[in-house]
């Protein structure tokens, strides 16, 4: 049982979401002796409920509260509730996350500075450079167990998933090819086990090889005594006093009941959509337009990764589903490059789907069915996939508003999540669909076909980090421009989307904002 | 048994989010239900089974799981269905004088389904099946070469993840 926190507690921080950043921050601040109250819309699981199954755990840690997606694309009438595959649970996104842990690239930083202006993009510099990042990317590291350097943990072996991608690339000539750097323990690693490659990391990992604050972060904090986690706790607004800091939070517990909890700060870490839908829906006579929202920038750019999925069917079984869900890193387009044809790299990441999955997704729109279909599938232990992890450059229209009339079980209106692609980024997604192709041909491949984007697991941007207050909602604290006791602490707050995956940056933006707010209350100014 | 109450859930849940089917009363366990709905209506099963064989064509798959997961959709939609049925013979009889299940030519039979598969009926049977069908454990292995949860056994550690060789080239 962990310590209970008083509600009308004031010297509590408030945490709202308890994934990569909600979960990192929490516990880092319990390390320094400081209180929280972490507040998470979903229920707590143990290892116990995770199963080897995709429906299953597809249906028990999702997020499947009503949304609505919108936006020019297929995905309106593929999956128009399901904008987002992500979780609501202790652990957030971690649960459900493959432990691909890369850093973003220097320039990744300053895009702007490096591309110039770019029409129809709302490109913005990070108002923080990879060198100032950095020291947290080996703290994050050490962490989160990142095979390689910082962890001591060899890389895994390749599996054969990757082994077939691998050899095509380097056919092509590509040369970075990595089964990592992944937050999955090659040998015992910070109390959790070494990896068993059973495959199903997005379903969670059975085994806790995998990093996750589920069963890392979100325990130690409550260890510590000065974090208390209450899940089933959805946040519906933020409340401040009359000189506008931050002071309450009002939520939904379990029963449906409104509670109050008092705080002295808030740290707001739902994801890029629940984010800046608490901010939005908290607005008040002194904030009309929502919280930390005088720039108009809350819930725009919103960012996805541009993405787009390859598999092949090689002449042979392949048996991707064995071994750890996202097996290979390819980096060689991550570089900035501009005689390509776009601004901005993609990474090619390795990537398996079981059956239930892979026939759903392969072609979730109307056509995908029929003969030639089935004959894929009778194929299934031959298949091998890659997804492109590409720049999403952010647009300002692209994001997170309130539907005026729709309410949701908790009485909030429903988010609209808006998305259409920058021509930048289709150019993206077809360099990196032609280059995957290139690699399975030249390793013999009997057929490869593109596979339609589906609802992304990397949200971010719709909270960004800007220098000036008027091009962003946070400064590089993450701290918002407009209220200095209101914190944005997971990937919303990303001013660009990068061509890595998000879960190490969040990571490391929270152990550095953790060090921030110590400071500052030591200082007396929180 | 090829489906549990939990899994017909999960699926009829899922299906609902991604806007296949209107929100409607929890199916009970297919497995259980179908045998009694197919002594009811042999005819609509036979004619349904028919369509969902064409959908997801494998030869070597029995009839009952197709039947097992469209079973729970013919007992909530049963006017859908029945309508969608009888309207795709009149289709067939107007291109080729018979009704559908007696087009002889698969090929025929699916140029008649792609007329239709924007349609709320054509959606509503294949996306139960894409769901249904191909999360039929024991039909994994023999038929995909899936092997599904693997924890039981320590996942795949020695057991093949990394034993590709790639001779084929």
């Amino acid at each position: 049982m962990s310590t209970r926190f008083e509600h009308d507690d004031d010297g509590v921080v408030v945490i709202i979401g308890s994934g990569a950043g909600g979960g990192t921050l929490a516990h880092a601040l319990a390390r320094k002796g400081i209180k929280s109250v972490v507040l998470e819309a979903g229920k707590r699981y143990a290892l116990e409920d995770i199963e080897n199954d995709e429906w299953a755990m597809f249906e028990k840690i999702s997020w499947l509260d009503e949304r609505i997606t919108a936006g020019p694309r297929q995905l309106t009438e593929t999956f128009p509730n399901l904008p987002a595959w992500i979780v609501k649970g202790v652990g957030g996104s971690t649960i459900h996350w493959a432990g691909v842990a890369l850093r973003f690239q220097p320039h990744e930083f300053r895009l702007h500075s490096e591309v110039g202006e770019i029409a129809g993009a709302n490109l913005l510099d990070w108002p923080i450079s990879y060198e100032e990042l950095e020291p947290y990317y080996v703290q994050a590291e050490r962490h989160m167990g990142v095979t390689g350097e910082a962890s001591g943990m060899p890389l895994h072996d390749w599996n054969n998933n990757f082994m077939v991608l691998a050899e095509g690339a380097r056919r092509v000539g590509y040369e970075k090819l990595r089964a990592g750097p992944m937050a999955i323990n090659t040998r015992p690693y910070d109390d959790r086990p070494q990896c068993m490659q059973a495959g199903f990391c997005m379903q969670g990992c059975r085994f806790g090889a995998k990093w996750s604050t589920m069963y890392t972060d979100i325990p130690r904090a409550e260890a510590t005594g000065y974090c208390e986690v209450r899940p089933n706790a959805m946040a519906l607004t933020i409340e401040h006093d009359e000189r506008g800091r931050v002071n309450a939070v009002v939520y939904a517990d379990a029963e449906g009941k409104l509670q109050r909890q008092r705080a002295r700060a808030v740290c707001v870490a739902g994801n890029s959509i629940e984010s800046p839908r608490l901010l939005l829906n908290s607005h008040s006579a002194l904030f009309p337009d929502g919280l930390a929202n005088s720039s108009g920038q809350v819930g725009r750019n919103y960012m996805t990764h541009a993405t787009a999925c390859v598999f092949a069917e090689m002449p042979k079984p392949v048996n991707m589903h064995r071994g750890t869900t996202f097996a290979g890193i390819i980096s060689d387009e991550a570089r900035l490059d501009r005689s390509r044809g776009f601004v901005g790299g993609y990474t090619l990441e390795v990537m398996s789907l079981g059956l239930p999955f892979f026939a759903k997704f392969m072609d979730p729109a109307n056509g995908g069915w029929g003969r030639d279909y089935a004959a894929i599938l009778e194929k299934y232990d031959h298949l091998s996939g890659v997804w492109i992890c590409g720049e999403d450059l952010p647009m300002e229209e692209n994001g997170i508003t309130l539907h005026d009339s729709r309410k949701d079980q908790y009485g909030l209106p429903v988010p609209i999540v808006y998305k259409g692609d920058h021509p930048n980024d289709e150019a993206l997604r077809r360099h990196g669909q032609q280059q995957a192709r290139s690699c399975y041909d030249a390793v013999g491949a009997v057929r490869v076909f593109d596979v339609p984007d589906f609802p992304t697991s990397h949200n971010v941007g719709t909270n960004r980090m800007s220098a000036r207050p008027e091009d962003g909602v946070v400064n590089q604290w993450g701290q918002a421009h407009d209220i200095d006791n209101l914190f944005v602490s997971d990937g919303s707050q990303f001013t660009s989307s990068g061509a890595e995956n998000p879960t190490l940056t969040i990571v490391a933006l929270a152990l550095r904002q953790a060090d921030h707010i110590a400071e500052r209350m030591s200082r007396g100014e929180l | 048994m090829p489906l549990a109450i939990g899994t017909t859930l999960s699926r009829r849940r899922f299906l609902t989010l991604t806007g296949a089917l209107a929100a409607g009363s929890l199916a009970l366990s297919a497995s259980t239900l179908w045998p009694r709905w197919a002594r009811a209506e042999p005819e609509l099963a036979t004619r349904l089974l028919r369509l969902g064989r064409d959908i997801y064509p494998h030869e070597a798959i029995a009839d009952r799981y197709y039947l097992a997961p469209l079973t729970p959709l013919l007992e909530e939609q049963r006017e859908l269905i029945a309508a969608g049925l009888d309207d795709l013979d009149r289709r067939a009889r107007a291109a080729h004088g018979r009704d559908y299940a007696a087009v002889d030519s698969a090929a025929e039979r699916e140029a008649l389904l792609r007329q239709i598969e924007d349609g709320e009926f054509f959606q509503a049977v294949r996306n139960t099946l894409v769901v249904g069908l191909y999360d039929t454990p024991e039909l994994w292995q023999a038929h995909f070469g899936y092997e599904g949860s693997s924890w039981e056994q320590g996942g795949y550690v020695g057991r093949g993840y990394n034993d590709l060789v790639i001779d084929w080239l």
